[in-house]
């Protein structure tokens, strides 16, 4: 530790700390523009400047490193006349358009010059202009002019994210900020450089002269879309979200946003809203359909009992939502029964959940079954920073495809789908381990070897299960697909010394939220519903939130039910697919229109604040329940709102105890697959993610469907793809695919949830017939 | 690309201990024999050279003899730093423009010459000062005469 003072003021910090951040701590703002904790140092702008005793000269306080018994100055006749002088030079070429900006009334570049800059500037000679208004995808546009060449964007882009799309152009007052070759960037961390730019020069194209930070409305929120949570702040005027930001969070993370989050929040007010109920075919009013829905209840309770009875929770909603729904189900119908809309099996117990701060460790961090940039982006760069911290890390994948992009020195098992558990199972067994639960399991493997996809040795897959057992600090992060993954993580906790750090990268983005607030989250619990509605056991069944036969992995069962049940009451933001198979659908409020608390897939609570009104006839969900039970003539009372946060466990939600493992079935050893057949796996793939946006749209991928590119080329694709038609016991269904070089021959890899991706109808793991329907051009 | 460029590339690198080093000189071979580079160029060297393709553009950009569109056979490079500015260069570029046809940047029609201009060339004691093909033109005298001794002749 070392000590210094700063303005009279001492403090010890860790060895290596720059100035600023010692200052920092003390609460002493130093001007910064191109420094970033995040990036680290570079000392292109100068505007840090301080001023350190026994030092010839000033020092920028972002360079330079506290030392023993260093004395600095962050004010004074010399520290200011600095500042202003590199100001003046900040300043020669700007525009100084600030009436006209949208970072007028947040910008550093503002507040810096009010504070030290020089009231008028010498420069009389014409100012050099450059590009003002090039957009540099579809929802950034940069300003040059106003660019202070601080490169925060062009070393989060190339150092921080790993995909180089923005760099320096030209040299000395030429120099600009420009993409790669002139090409739009396509990186899902894009919008990020908005928040990082110091200045007015990027900007975010849907927010363009939208209002005045003096507008607007700011509360602190969380992002819907996907498990990671991410810590956001919505801003709002006159009743529309009009942009969402990164918010940091000291000591957790840096605010870093993925594109879905940052600029899909338009889908509480797209065309597609559901502003009315629909009843039977007739649109009417929210509260008329209360009175119709009441009427169904009543009537399936004096027909045939509140068994009969069942509420179905997915979506977005919040943990308050899900609570009041267990609650209205034991309280109001006593007998009825909930569960949640999963898109995949598995179960993670929350004994094995871990937290971010475990990447923050990690020597190994392995990835199953999926892609955590598809599925959950900004776990991605979580796991990026850990390796440029520790650039030993070990990052590995066991899927159906590569998934570990380009880290250093990963390794990838390809495994076809649904033998991953066995796989892991067997590299366990293999490891040489005394561990009885791991013994346990490879008693039940019996003869089972696996065959990769990808070329492995026997001692490859040795060393992954020794590696799995020794590690020190070890991440998983499960995609959740294959429920049997439950136990060989349970033994692996057994097994190992250290600790094991699950965390799931499935959705729906509340499960756990849900799970903690009374609704059940085993896939089990909401098969039974479905398969005893698709038997005629249901009388009424209420949709929360989810569309269901979009969300459950068989579309077919799905429907069976619906249309069995009498009636289906659908609550939701968006008419769901086959809107004639419910009875009602009534217009639900959503994020950003109800507070609520979310749970991450760390286990972590956070609060979402409301910031505009429910647009039409849209109500929050309790209104809903009260009113139903109202027609019930009961009374459905929540008097004090429950608080989900616990005592003792703080953010987190409490861990339960570990369950006892469960057998683990050996896969059948698969016939290959027959030639001219794929073989079908599923993937969570966050940038369509299901809600509408139309800020998005030119984001949605045209080919939602990948495979190999030898696969490709057989069937006679272009390097772009084309719609593939399907036959299987299903029938005839086309997709549009493109090759991708991470999946091996014989798999086509589908998106969940999602438009135009027909994985529900076909089902994991299935294996079906593919003829190229025709070349598609991209216009 | 080229297979010699991976010749090159390999020769340029064993005379560095790190491949940044060797980017330079390999930018200038190619250049000379392909007058300019080309955006499939410099993704070709940042491929030979393992660097990340914007770096590569960020250094091509940055210097001025590098050129990203083709040039004339003779490039006339005009020094409009301070000495020479004090030395007349404005006029002397205005001058050329007008004889040329062309503005500063351009190349003429026939694809005989370009005219550039530069920073300081270090000769101040020489001003006005020009370059053709990078040979040292100074003191020039006149557009009149730089053309007709350099480029007409
Ligand atoms: S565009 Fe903004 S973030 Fe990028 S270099 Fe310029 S001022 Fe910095
Ligand atoms: S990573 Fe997930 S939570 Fe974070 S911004 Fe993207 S969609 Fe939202
Ligand atoms: S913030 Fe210190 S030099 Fe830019
Ligand atoms: S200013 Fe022209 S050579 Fe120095």
């Amino acid at each position: 530790m070392i000590r210094l003072t700063i303005d009279d003021r001492e403090i010890t910090v860790p060895e290596g700390t720059m100035i600023v951040d010692a200052a920092a701590q003390l609460g002493i703002d130093v001007p910064i523009y191109c420094y970033h904790q995040a990036l680290g140092p570079l000392g292109a702008c100068r505007i840090c400047l301080v001023q350190v005793e026994k030092m010839p000269k000033l020092v920028t306080g972002c360079t330079t490193a506290v030392q023993e018994g260093m004395v600095v100055h962050t004010r004074g006749a010399a520290v200011d006349k600095g500042r202003k002088g590199v100001l003046e030079f900040l300043l020669i070429n700007h525009p100084l358009d600030c009436p006209v900006c949208d970072k007028g009334g947040e910008c550093f570049l503002q507040d810096y010059t009010f504070q030290y800059g020089a009231p008028a500037g010498r420069y009389d000679e014409p100012k050099i202009h450059k590009l003002k208004d090039a957009p540099i995808n579809d929802f950034i546009i940069i300003d040059q002019e106003r660019c202070v060449l601080c490169q925060r964007c062009v070393r989060f882009m190339g150092e921080y994210v790993g995909e180089e799309q923005l760099l320096l152009e030209g040299r000395g007052v030429d120099t600009v900020v420009a993409t790669v070759s002139h090409q739009p960037m396509d990186s899902q961390f894009s919008g990020n450089v908005i928040d990082l730019c110091p200045v007015g020069a990027l900007l975010s194209i849907p927010y363009r002269y939208k209002a005045r930070p003096w507008n607007l409305e700011r509360e602190e929120s969380v992002c819907p879309h996907c498990p990671v949570g991410c810590t956001t702040s919505v801003t709002s005027r006159e009743g529309h979200v009009i942009r969402v930001e990164g918010r940091p969070v000291a000591g957790r993370n840096w605010g870093w946003l993925c594109d879905r989050g940052r600029f899909g929040y338009d889908f509480g007010y797209v065309e597609k809203r559901l502003l009315n109920a629909l009843v039977e075919g007739r649109e009417m009013s929210a509260a008329e359909s209360t009175r119709t829905v009441g009427r169904w209840l009543d009537a399936a309770l004096t027909d045939r009992g509140p068994e009969s009875v069942a509420f179905l929770v997915g979506g977005q909603q919040t943990m308050e939502e899900a609570y009041q729904v267990a609650r209205f189900s034991q309280e109001v119908l006593p007998g009825s029964r909930t569960a949640m809309v999963r898109t995949v099996e598995g179960y993670l117990p929350s004994g094995l959940n871990g937290s971010f701060q475990d990447i923050e460790r990690a020597d190994v961090v392995v990835y199953i079954g999926g892609d955590p940039y598809d599925a959950v982006p900004v776990v991605h760069l979580k796991v990026r920073e850990r390796q440029r911290a520790n650039p030993g890390l070990k990052v590995m994948g066991v899927g159906a495809y590569e998934l570990t992009r380009d880290f250093h020195g990963a390794k990838n098992f390809t495994v076809k789908p649904q033998h991953q558990a066995a796989f892991l199972a067997y590299a366990l067994a293999q490891a040489g381990t005394k561990s009885q639960a791991v013994e346990h399991l490879a008693s039940q493997l019996g003869t089972y070897v696996p065959s990769l996809l990808n070329p492995v040795t026997p001692e490859e897959i040795q060393a992954l299960g020794r590696t799995l057992l020794e590690s020190e600090h070890l991440v998983l992060l499960w995609d959740g697909k294959e429920p049997e993954m439950e136990s060989v993580l349970l033994a692996l906790r057994a097994a190992r010394e250290d600790a094991t750090e699950v965390l799931p990268t499935f959705g729906p983005s509340n499960w756990r939220g849900w799970e903690r607030a009374g609704i059940p989250a085993h896939f089990a619990s909401l098969q039974t519903i479905i398969d005893d509605a698709a038997q005629g056991k249901i009388s009424v069944l209420f949709v929360v939130g989810a569309d269901l036969l979009r969300d459950y992995p068989d579309r077919e069962q799905a429907r069976r039910a619906l249309e069995r049940v009498d009636h289906v009451v659908q609550v939701g933001l968006f008419l769901p697919e086959e809107v004639q198979l419910y009875h009602a659908v009534v217009p639900g409020a959503g994020w950003s229109e109800v507070y609520g608390t979310y749970t991450n897939m760390e286990g972590r609570m956070q609060v979402a604040m409301a910031t505009v009104q429910p647009p039409g006839q849209a109500r929050p969900l309790r209104t809903y329940l009260n009113s139903w039970a109202h027609a019930l003539k009961k009374s459905f009372v929540l008097e004090s709102e429950w608080d989900p946060f616990d005592d003792d466990s703080g953010d987190f939600v409490p861990r339960e105890s570990l369950p006892e493992l469960r057998p683990v079935t050996v896969p059948e050893p698969s016939p290959g697959t027959p030639p001219g057949s794929l073989r079908v796996v599923g993937f969570s793939l966050v940038m369509e993610g299901g809600m509408p946006s139309e800020i998005l749209a030119p984001r949605v991928p045209r080919f939602p469907g990948r495979i190999s590119p030898q696969d490709a080329a057989r069937l006679g694709f272009s390097e772009q793809g084309g719609e593939l038609q399907l036959e299987g016991t299903m029938g005839k269904i086309s997709v549009m695919v493109a090759p991708d070089r991470r999946i091996p021959d014989g798999i086509l890899a589908l998106p969940y949830g999602i438009h135009g991706s027909p994985l529900n109808q076909l089902g994991e793991g299935a294996s079906v017939k593919a003829v190229r329907l025709e070349e598609v051009s991209l216009g | 690309m080229k297979p010699k460029w991976q010749v090159w590339a390999n020769e340029a690198k064993a005379e560095f201990p790190k491949a940044n080093s060797a980017l330079l000189p390999l930018l200038h071979r190619i250049q000379t024999e392909e007058g300019y580079l080309s955006e499939n160029t410099i993704n070709d060297v940042a491929e030979l050279l393992q660097l990340p393709v914007p770096y590569v553009e960020s250094v091509v950009s940055f210097y001025s003899l590098y050129f990203q569109k083709p040039v004339g056979k003779r490039v006339i490079h005009v020094c409009v730093g301070l000495s020479c500015a004090l030395n007349g260069s404005d006029q002397l570029m205005h001058h050329l423009e007008g004889k040329l046809g062309i503005q500063e940047g351009q190349t003429t029609q026939d694809g005989e010459v370009t005219l550039l201009e530069a920073e300081c060339l270090a000769a101040c004691d020489l001003a006005p000062v020009a370059q053709v093909n990078l040979r040292f033109v100074a003191p020039v005298e006149s557009a009149d005469a730089l053309l007709a001794k350099e480029v007409n002749s």
